[in-house]
């Protein structure tokens, strides 16, 4: 059982690492519309919304890196039928976690998907107007696929060297536009009914998706030490830069432009100047770069999806490379189906909901049955002792 | 092995000419056209139609302009007009004259004649707000008159028209006695529900134009301008700008005048009225802004009687009283006449006082009731070169 886990040379994770992996897979495509759907419950409260939605996803984090410190080395793929079955009845185990596992892997595919067209809009209506929107979706693609040619360590290698590269340009763009700041925007505070308030975070919270990757990854840290706290900076990180950037956006444009743009990141890069106008015209660069942080949300999805299906047929390498290669056709028509942006939005959304309670609910079950079979054991065990 | 290297290359010539492929909808910067500023107008005698107005630079003419010398300012651009019913419709019938495509994201000024903006110019702005091109940066201006006359005017300093109109406001900004209404803060202005939008008002004239203060806007339709001795009180209270210099008579002199020339410019906004819930109506909701000018003398044309310090303590009171009178005015003229919130001062009676006074006024209707008053301090910090 799960000798792939055991592997020694998988085990190599640095809690850095695992940091960046979750941080960057959080960053990506959201950050370009999270001004204008936070504030669309919470109005000028948006701010708000990213530190009250991440409660949920630190909960979700702690409770996947408690699950995989009870099964060191093994992934959600691996040990999810074990809590199912326990060690004796396998078979039973398998079926009953495999509604799970194909969840987990049908979300993963459709986020991907989505994410890389999304992706693909905001690349052709802002700078590549000519260029067929296929064309940016499968260049995507390839890339993904390169990585997924690779093993592991590489993965966490390049998420190490990308992790700078998309932290600190959304993090100049917002410090930058502050000095346009309209700090009478973020007044009043609090103004929506509590009710709003916490319907507001929790649509917020699905900004967080992405986390859930770390069912499977938690399981090749290195030693078997630091899985919550690297769950904890992944996040914390991602709220902070999360709430960096609607808050200036609520400062700069006000709740009522921000429902009015579709793109409201990019629009306050366009508005941002560097004193002394060295840097004009700054989105091109922008979005240079946020290629990286889309890349890396969808190729770990994409490796995370691709390493499920070689784990729950117990193939190897060979197959791993293989599926990366077929499987993006069916990525590539999914992505394509959504006919305009509102389509576009309204999957996003329905997306967001599914995997709040997915991401939730999955491990939260998980862990209940095995606390349940823990304490099962442990009586057994005392009434052994006792006989 | 040998069948491994073949495909190894294989893999590479494609990967090599995928490379290629890079650049294929490139488009040099000759290739297409730039319009650096566009108009727009009414056209005579027909109601729905616009008549769009570009001007495009001739980079030939600009680039050799050191080389060839000479050659003067005349071609160094292109201007064209065509009609429409909508923006769009119009541009698409530039096209259809031009020999290139047209490109608009070096768009820097966007003149807009008075006539069309009393008519509303919300269905000239969508389309700018949807083109991914157009730069937030931009600036929009209302022109007394024709558009097109700002377009067509020669200033002879600067090679390209428009640029001179924009480094006019530019420095204008700059120096603070101009206000900074870029088109993003037009968009903000116009989907704000706290505050009306103004842009800036220019004159054309046959070789050069002037700026004169700013237009006005209810919703999104002007209903009227203040003048340059109305902005600045405006420009000091709602962005701490400095404003230009005021020149007043001197008292005690025949024909003497005094100008003073504000360089820093702290406001305070003191907000009176009862933060308690429950209580409906304005109970003593009132404004005041109290607003800090430190300055120079930069020109006395007569020497006032006294000694110093009753005369700097006369002047003082004198521009204190000259600012006041020229802000009580500038609210008048808002609240009396256009009913038009550009202070943004709604933002920040939404920002302290929701509860007490915001939820039960409708401030688009409410805002010429309002109790606004103004109090200047002026400290004279300098005399300039001469003494007295």
């Amino acid at each position: 059982m799960g000798q792939l886990g055991k592997d020694p040379q998988h085990n190599t994770f640095s809690l850095w690492q695992m940091t960046s992996i979750i941080t960057s897979t959080l960053i990506g495509v959201g950050i370009l519309t999270l001004p204008r759907t936070t504030t669309e419950k919470m109005l000028e409260a948006g701010w708000l919304a990213p530190i009250l939605g991440s409660i949920f996803a630190f909960f979700v984090i702690w409770l996947i890196a408690v699950l995989s410190r009870r099964f060191p080395g093994l992934t959600f793929i691996q040990y999810s039928p074990i809590v199912w079955g326990g060690h004796e009845h396998s078979r039973l185990g398998f079926w009953l976690s495999l509604p799970w596992i194909l969840i987990f892997i049908g979300v993963l595919f459709v986020s991907t998907a989505i994410t890389s067209r999304i992706f693909g809009e905001v690349v052709v209506t802002a700078v590549l107007q000519d260029t067929p929107l296929e064309v940016i979706i499968v260049s995507m693609f390839v890339l993904a696929v390169f990585l997924c040619l690779h093993e592991l360590d590489t993965l966490a290698r390049v998420n190490e060297i990308l992790f700078p590269l998309i932290l600190f340009p959304v993090l100049f763009i917002a410090f930058a536009s502050f000095q346009k700041a309209e700090w009478n925007n973020i007044l009043p505070l609090i103004r929506v009914p509590l009710k709003t308030a916490i319907m507001g975070s929790f649509e917020t919270s699905y900004s967080f998706h992405g986390y859930e990757i770390m069912l499977i990854f938690f399981a090749f840290a290195h030693g078997d030490t630091g899985k919550v706290k690297a769950g904890f900076y992944g996040i914390g990180i991602s709220v902070f830069v999360y709430t960096l950037i609607v808050l200036a956006g609520i400062v700069v444009f006000g709740y009522e432009e921000l429902q009015k743009v579709t793109w409201p990141t990019l629009e306050l890069v366009k508005t941002t100047q560097v004193p002394g106008l060295i840097l004009e015209r700054l989105e091109s660069a922008f979005l240079a770069v946020w290629v990286a942080a889309v890349f890396t949300t969808v190729a770990n999805g994409y490796y995370a999806l691709i390493y499920s299906l070689r784990q729950l047929l117990k193939k190897g390498m060979l197959f791993q490379r293989i599926a990366s290669i077929v499987l993006v056709i069916p990525l590539f028509f999914v992505a394509i189906r959504p006919q305009n942006i509102v389509e576009i939005f309204n999957v996003t959304t329905f997306l967001g909901y599914t995997t709040v309670w997915i991401s939730v609910v999955s491990p939260l079950i998980h862990w209940l049955i095995m606390l349940y079979r823990d304490r099962g054991r442990r009586t057994e065990k005392r009434s052994d002792a006792h006989g | 092995m040998a069948k491994g290297r073949v495909s190894v290359c294989c893999l590479l010539l494609f990967l090599m000419m995928s490379l290629l492929t890079g650049c294929w909808d490139r488009r040099e910067l000759e290739e297409r056209t730039s319009v650096i500023a566009i108009g727009i107008d009414m056209v005579e005698g027909k109601k729905n139609m616009y008549k769009l107005t570009v001007q495009i630079p001739i980079p030939i003419k600009i680039a050799g302009s050191s080389g060839q010398g000479g050659g003067g300012n005349k071609d160094a651009v292109k201007i064209m007009s065509v009609t429409g019913k909508t923006v769009v419709d119009a541009s698409n019938n530039l096209q259809q004259r031009l020999n290139q495509r047209i490109f608009l994201g070096h768009t820097r000024v966007l003149a807009i004649s008075e006539e069309v903006a009393r008519r509303g110019i919300d269905d000239i702005i969508d389309a700018f707000r949807r083109d991914p091109q157009i730069r937030r940066l931009m600036w929009p201006v209302i022109v007394q008159g024709k558009a097109s006359d700002l377009l067509e005017m020669k200033p002879g300093l600067i090679q390209i028209p428009v640029v001179f109109l924009m480094d006019l406001i530019e420095n204008g900004t700059k120096m603070g006695i101009i206000p900074d209404q870029t088109m993003g803060e037009y968009l903000i202005q116009t989907s704000n529900e706290t505050m009306q939008p103004m842009l800036n008002y220019v004159k054309a004239y046959k070789d050069d134009v002037k700026w004169k203060g700013v237009a006005v806007f209810r919703g999104q339709k002007m209903v009227g301008s203040l003048n340059d001795i109305q902005t600045w009180p405006l420009l000091q209270l709602r962005d701490e700008k400095r404003g230009g210099d005021v020149v007043v008579p001197l008292p005690g002199t025949k024909g003497g005048y005094v100008a003073f020339r504000p360089h820093f410019v702290t406001t305070k906004l003191k907000m009176n009225g009862s933060h308690a819930a429950g209580q409906k109506h304005h109970n003593g909701h009132a404004v005041t802004y109290f607003c800090e000018v430190q300055g120079d003398i930069v020109e006395m044309t007569q020497k006032p009687q006294g000694s110093p310090e009753e005369v700097i303590r006369m002047l003082q009171k004198l521009f204190k009283e000259e600012m006041e009178k020229r802000a009580r005015k500038m609210l008048d003229i808002l609240q009396n006449q256009y009913n038009s919130d550009i202070l943004k001062l709604g933002l920040a009676l939404r920002g302290h006082h929701y509860n007490d006074y915001w939820r039960h006024h409708n401030w688009f209707k409410d805002f010429k009731e309002f109790p606004i008053d103004v109090k200047y301090t002026v400290k004279l910090r300098r005399l300039g070169m001469e003494m007295h």
